[in-house]
C-alpha cells in the first residue's frame, strides 16, 4: 500500500513534465482511476487436485491489486507453483473462479489472459525456445508485434541490466546455472507483462546478480504499471515486497507485511522459514541480556558493539 | 589421499569456434573426510569443477586425482564405474538426474546398479528418502509429479542411497525452504563427522555454511582464487569483492570485533549463537572494567 501511495505522489510531484504531455488531464485521471480500482488478480474459492481427489489447492480466495508486489511463501510442496500455474491456465481449477485484470479465466479468454502474464519458471530449462539467448528474447518480443528497433533496444537494455549482455550469442543450454536463470528472467521482463510471476527466479543467482535483479524489480514496481507475484524463500526478496501470502498444505493461511512475518514465530514455523542472520543475531543477543532494541545493557559502549546493535535491531533490510 | 587438481583446464567445445574456457590451470587439494565449501560468482567454473570429480567431464589439460584414480588430459580414462559408485554427484538441476518412471526406481537404481540385492536397494531407498524428510507415499510418483523442492530432495536422496564415500553437491539448497536447507547442512555435517565422508558443497550462501565448513575454495574466472581454512578465509575476506562476492555478514562483524577488541588468532565465532556469546563475554569484561574505574 505504501508504495502505491508513493507512486501516485510521484505522479503528482512532476509538474514540469506536464507541458510535455498535452493530454486531457481529467479524462486520463478518470481512466487511471477505473484501472487502478480493478484487482489484477482475484480468486474466489478455487480448488484443484492433481489426482482429481486430494486437494492440492484447497478453497483459495485471494486478491492482488494492480501495482502491488506480493510474495507467496510456504514450505516445499505446499502448493506455490501449482497456484501460479492455475493463474495462466496451465492447470485448470476444478472449482471456483479466477479473474486476471478483470477478465474471468475460461477457455475463451485464455489467450487474452496469457498476454497479460509473464511467468519465470522454477526450472529455466523449461522455458527456452531460441537457439541463442538473443533469439530467445526476441521470440517473445516479436509475439508482441513490436518494431525491430524497439525489440533490439529492449534486448540490450534488459540483458544489460541483468548482467548477461555478453551472453546474447550463446546457446541457452550451454550456460551456467545462474546465467540460465538470468536469461530466463531477461526474456520475460523484456516483454514488460502486466503481471509478472517469478517462481524461485533467483534461487541460483549469486549476490551481485540477485541485487541487480532486485534493483530492476524495484524500479519496475516503482513505475506502478506492473503487478508482481514472487515465490521465494529469500528474506531480502521477501522484504522487497509489500505483502506476504503464507501457504500451508494448499491453503492461504496468512496475509501479512514482511516484517510481521519475521516477527511471528508461529507463521515462520508454518512456512519453514528462518529469520535472516541479522535478526537471529539480535535474538541471541537479547536472550543473553547483552542488548535490546533500545541500547546495550550496563557497559560503556564500544562503538562497534553499538553499530552492530543498530544494524541487528534496525527495522529495514 | 584426498582429491587433487593439478594444472587442470577445461574447455567446452574445445574444437569449435564457440569454445568456452571454463577452468584454467586449477591447482587445488580437497581434504579427505572434511567438509569443503566452494563459492564463486556465476560462471566462475564451480559446476564444471564438480563434474570433473567423477569423470562426467575429463580435463582438457592437467590431471585430476580422485581416490586411487587418475584422470589425465590425453590419456585413456580408467574404468569409471568404481569412481561413480564412490563419488556421488548431485547436479545443479535435479531434472538432469532423475530419469526413472517412479521415484522408487530412481532411488534404487544406484544401489542395484552397484550390486545391491533388491531388498538392500529398497531399504537404502527408504532410508535416504526419510533422511531427506520425504514421505514414502511419494515413492510411486513419477519424478516430474513432485514439487521443485521435493524433486531436489529426491535427487539428493538418490545419491545418498548409493552410500558414496565422497558426496559432491551443486547448490543443494536452492529452492529448498530455509528449515530444509539447515537440516540438509546438518545432515551432511553429520555424515562427514560421524561416518568420515568427504563432503563438497557449492553454495552462493557462504554465511549459512560458515559454521560447518572446514575448508573453502573460492573460484574466480575459472581459477581457484583462494583455498584454505575458515580462519584463512576470514583473514583474506577483504579480497572477496575482487572475486565478485560480498563479504558475508558473520565474517564482516567478526573482523570488526577483532579489530575493536584487539582479538588475536582466535577461532572465529560465525554462527548467530556463537557470535552473540562472544560479544556477551566482551561486553561483560567492558562492564567490569567500567566498575573498576568508578
Ligand atoms: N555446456 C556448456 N557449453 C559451453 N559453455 C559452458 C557450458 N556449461 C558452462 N559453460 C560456460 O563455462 C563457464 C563456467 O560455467 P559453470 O557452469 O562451471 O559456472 P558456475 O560457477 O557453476 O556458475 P553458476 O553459479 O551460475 O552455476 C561459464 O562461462 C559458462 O557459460
Ligand atoms: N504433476 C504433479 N502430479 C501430482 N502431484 C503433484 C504434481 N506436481 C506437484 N504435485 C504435488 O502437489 C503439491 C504442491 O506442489 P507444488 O509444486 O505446487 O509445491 P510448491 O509449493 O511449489 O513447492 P516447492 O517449494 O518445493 O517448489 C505437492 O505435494 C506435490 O507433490
Ligand atoms: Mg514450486
Ligand atoms: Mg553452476
Amino acid at each position: 500500500m505504501k508504495a502505491r501511495k508513493a507512486g501516485r505522489q510521484q505522479e503528482r510531484a512532476a509538474p514540469e513534465d506536464q507541458g510535455a504531455a498535452p493530454v486531457p488531464a481529467e479524462k486520463e485521471t478518470w481512466a487511471q482511476h477505473a484501472e487502478e480500482a480493478a484487482d489484477m488478480v482475484a480468486w474466489d474459492n478455487v480448488s484443484f487436485a492433481y489426482d482429481g481427489q486430494h486437494a492440492d489447492i484447497d478453497g483459495v480466495s485471494l486478491t492482488i491489486r494492480k501495482g502491488e508486489w506480493v510474495t507467496l511463501a510456504g514450505a516445499n510442496g505446499c502448493g506455490k507453483s501449482t497456484l501460479s500455474r492455475l493463474m495462466n491456465g496451465l492447470l485448470r481449477a476444478s472449482s471456483g473462479c479466477i479473474s486476471i485484470g478483470g477478465i474471468r479465466l475460461e477457455a475463451g479468454t485464455l489467450g487474452a489472459i496469457r498476454q497479460k502474464i509473464g511467468m519465470v519458471f522454477q526450472n529455466p530449462d523449461n522455458q527456452f525456445i531460441g537457439a541463442t539467448v538473443e533469439e530467445d528474447m526476441a521470440f517473445g518480443l516479436e509475439g508482441l508485434c513490436l518494431d525491430t528497433e524497439e525489440i533490439r533496444e529492449r534486448i540490450t537494455r534488459y540483458a544489460g541490466r541483468l548482467g548477461i549482455g555478453q551472453l546474447l550469442r550463446r546457446h541457452p543450454q550451454e550456460l551456467s546455472g545462474g546465467q540460465k536463470q538470468r536469461a530466463a528472467l531477461a526474456a520475460i521482463l523484456a516483454m514488460e507483462p502486466e503481471l509478472i510471476i517469478l517462481d524461485e527466479a533467483s534461487s541460483m543467482l549469486d549476490e551481485k546478480a540477485r541485487s541487480e535483479m532486485l534493483e530492476l524489480l524495484r524500479e519496475m514496481h516503482g513505475e506502478t504499471r506492473y503487478t508482481l507475484l514472487s515465490i521465494t524463500h529469500d528474506a531480502e526478496e521477501i522484504f522487497a515486497s509489500q505483502r506476504v501470502l503464507v501457504m500451508d498444505r494448499g491453503r492461504v493461511v496468512a496475509d501479512v507485511a514482511p516484517d510481521m512475518l519475521f516477527r511471528n514465530g508461529e507463521l515462520l514455523r508454518l512456512c519453514r522459514m528462518e529469520p535472516p542472520f541479522r535478526l537471529q543475531l539480535a535474538r541471541e543477543l537479547e536472550q543473553r541480556g547483552v542488548m535490546t532494541a533500545d541500547g546495550v545493557t550496563g557497559a560503556m559502549l564500544n562503538p562497534v558493539v553499538e553499530e552492530m546493535r543498530k544494524w541487528a535491531f534496525g527495522s529495514s533490510m | 589421499m584426498g582429491i587433487r587438481f593439478e594444472h587442470v583446464s577445461y574447455t567446452y567445445d574445445a574444437r569449435s569456434p564457440m569454445r568456452q574456457t571454463a577452468l584454467q590451470d586449477v591447482n587445488i587439494r580437497l581434504a579427505e573426510g572434511a567438509l569443503t565449501g566452494i563459492a564463486g560468482s556465476s560462471g566462475s567454473g564451480k559446476s564444471t569443477l564438480l563434474q570433473l570429480l567423477n569423470g562426467i567431464l575429463l580435463p582438457t589439460e592437467g590431471t585430476v586425482k580422485v581416490l586411487d584414480l587418475r584422470l589425465s588430459a590425453g590419456e585413456k580414462p580408467p574404468k569409471l564405474a568404481p569412481l561413480r559408485r564412490r563419488v556421488g554427484l548431485v547436479f545443479q538441476f535435479p531434472e538432469q538426474q532423475l530419469f526413472a518412471r517412479t521415484l522408487e526406481e530412481d532411488l534404487s537404481f544406484g544401489p542395484l546398479n552397484f550390486g545391491a540385492s533388491p531388498e538392500e536397494a529398497a531399504h537404502s531407498a527408504r532410508k535416504a528418502l526419510a533422511a531427506m524428510g520425504l514421505g514414502e507415499s511419494l515413492l510411486r510418483r513419477h519424478p516430474l509429479q513432485l514439487s521443485g523442492g521435493q524433486r531436489r530432495k529426491a535427487a539428493i536422496a538418490s545419491v545418498l542411497a548409493m552410500g558414496p564415500d565422497i558426496l559432491v553437491l551443486d547448490e543443494p539448497g536452492a529452492t529448498l525452504d530455509q528449515v530444509s536447507r539447515s537440516e540438509l547442512i546438518q545432515l551432511l555435517h553429520r555424515l562427514c563427522r560421524e561416518e568420515g565422508k568427504t563432503v563438497i558443497i557449492v553454495t552462493h550462501r557462504i554465511d549459512e555454511l560458515l559454521p560447518y565448513a572446514d575448508r573453502w575454495v573460492i573460484m574466480h574466472e575459472g581459477r581457484a582464487a583462494f583455498q584454505g581454512t575458515v580462519r584463512e578465509l576470514v583473514d583474506t575476506a577483504g579480497k572477496l569483492p575482487d572475486y565478485g562476492l560480498a563479504v558475508p555478514e558473520p565474517i564482516r562483524w567478526w573482523r570488526e570485533l577483532e579489530a575493536a577488541y584487539g582479538l588475536q588468532a582466535e577461532e572465529p565465532c560465525l554462527s548467530p549463537a556463537a557470535l552473540a556469546e562472544r560479544i556477551a563475554q566482551l561486553v561483560q569484561t567492558d562492564a567490569r572494567k567500567e566498575q573498576a574505574y568508578a
